[in-house]
């Protein structure tokens, strides 16, 4: 969950982290902040500076045009239903500070720079010398002193050290509290009168984790905090309702279509593989969807059954890549048992199954048990959708 | 009974119901629940088993066995 930049601010201001004074608005009203003014729209994107999604006003008059004129706007597809209105700050220099996860390393990520307001990855590869990454233990957090030693390798020193290693620990610490996957401020404004300022967050919250925020859940699911230019189908709702069933792994991340073939596909970039290789052979998928991470048999059955519920998909195509966390024979017995469950036979029904990988031997003697043709991984997945369209058309 | 996995409890082996909980405590999946102060089969998650054999450890000697219904082979120690 992408929370909005004033609800972000909000949990920064908790933990002593000072942001520009201001408030948000969901409609023009009385301004209770002096101009000049920043307005930006509180959509769960970023790019909405270059999008229009904020502007400056020097006036109260201009400032009511265009709160409007925000409030009315779609910004890389979504409208906002607030406006968050802050003071515009004389600003000396912008710095740029994240907490995420290394999940190579499997543990958390402090990155600093001593230049903000940039795209970090874009800086990191051109100028690497100005990005200091720092794993560091949830167990003992970041300590001042550690954050500190991580901001000093960019040559900072003296009073800006001490502020900056503050901030720094206490975003840690919102990131670990929060159970966030990403805590972001960028950019850290130094002000012209020695203020470290936080102008824009970013904090990303665990979605998994959420039953342990329960004033965040209640706000996830507050209708009213902005508008997307595609809302959610009741198909994608049951979907997503599947995927919160159980914390085991992902199985409901579905976006619906109007073809006719169920697809259960995964892997990240492979499902994106997947479901483009089943257009090009000529298939038409009634969803995208995204399985992985080892999800219980139960949610992978829930799928399946919602799948062909659909009136017109009579087959579906199970593909993933070589999947090493996920196992192939509880993928199996979900898919199985789905199709059982919604009256059909599994033999004519699954169009393909290529999920080779861990227990792939379990997995191929439960298919061969319902007469269901195992694909191993001497199969693409471009020849595993090939194969699936052309069984979808011979299958009856 | 799952539709894959059939889990049996031989309940001649579990005299000493003292530590039934330990026994129950080890299935990461929840097939396990406690009536009576005995041991029983969450049927419903039956087919969840990861074949573990963490029960066959935690429960005394010969006191579950694991059948896979679509190979016919026991799995129990």
């Amino acid at each position: 969950m992408r929370l909005l930049e004033c609800e972000a601010k909000e949990i920064l201001n908790k933990y002593q982290i000072v942001t520009p004074s201001g408030s948000a608005v969901a409609s023009v009203g009385k301004l209770d902040v002096k101009p000049p003014l920043i307005l930006k729209a509180q959509v769960p994107i970023g790019g909405r500076g270059k999008s229009g999604g904020i502007l400056e006003a020097s006036t109260n008059k201009e400032a009511k045009i265009k709160i409007e004129q925000l409030l009315s706007t779609w910004v890389r597809g979504y409208k906002s239903h607030k406006i968050l209105m802050e003071e515009k700050l004389d600003i000396d220099r912008e710095f740029f500070m994240a907490i995420t996860y290394d999940t190579v390393a499997k543990a958390p990520l402090a990155i600093f720079s001593g230049e903000g307001g940039v795209d970090i990855e874009a800086l990191a590869e051109r100028e690497p010398e100005k990005v200091n990454r720092e794993l560091f233990s949830l167990r003992s957090r970041l300590p001042e002193y550690r954050a500190r030693e991580i901001i000093s390798e960019t040559g900072l020193s003296g009073r800006l050290l001490l502020g900056l290693g503050n901030i720094l620990s206490r975003l840690a610490n919102i990131f670990a509290d929060y159970d966030a996957t990403l805590a972001e401020i960028n950019p850290l404004a130094l002000t012209r009168d020695g203020q470290l300022v936080a102008l824009d967050c970013h904090l990303e919250i665990d979605d998994d984790a959420l039953f342990r925020h329960q004033e965040l859940a209640k706000l996830a699911e507050t209708e009213n905090r902005f508008q997307s230019e595609r809302s959610m189908t009741e198909f994608e709702r049951k979907a997503a309702e599947i995927d919160q069933l159980d914390h085991r792994g992902v199985a409901g991340r579905v976006i619906e279509f109007d073809g006719s073939m169920g697809l259960i596909i995964g892997g990240g970039g492979a499902s994106l593989t997947a479901f483009d290789a089943v257009q090009s052979h000529g298939g038409k998928p009634a969803n995208y969807c995204e399985i992985g991470g080892n999800p219980s048999v139960l949610k992978v059955k829930e799928l399946t059954r919602l799948l062909l519920s659909k009136p017109n998909v009579q087959k579906i195509a199970v593909i993933m890549n070589v999947v090493s966390n996920t196992r192939v024979d509880l993928v199996a017995r979900g898919i199985v048992k789905g199709i059982l469950e919604a009256g059909k036979n599994p033999a004519k029904t699954v169009a393909a199954f290529r999920v080779p990988g861990a227990w792939e031997e379990e997995g191929f003697q439960i298919l061969s048990k319902y007469g269901v043709e195992f694909l191993d991984r001497t199969v693409s997945i471009d020849d595993a959708a090939r194969i699936a369209v052309e069984k979808a058309n011979t299958l009856s | 009974m799952g539709e894959f996995i059939k889990v049996e409890i031989d309940f001649s082996k579990c005299t000493d119901v003292s530590n039934v909980g330990k026994w129950i405590q080890v299935c990461p999946v929840n097939i396990f629940s406690v009536e009576n102060n005995q041991p029983v089969v969450v049927e419903e998650n039956e087919d969840e088993c990861t074949l573990c054999m963490l029960c066959i450890e935690a429960f005394p000697l010969g006191a579950i066995r694991i059948h896979k219904l679509y190979g016919n082979r026991k799995t129990n120690r």
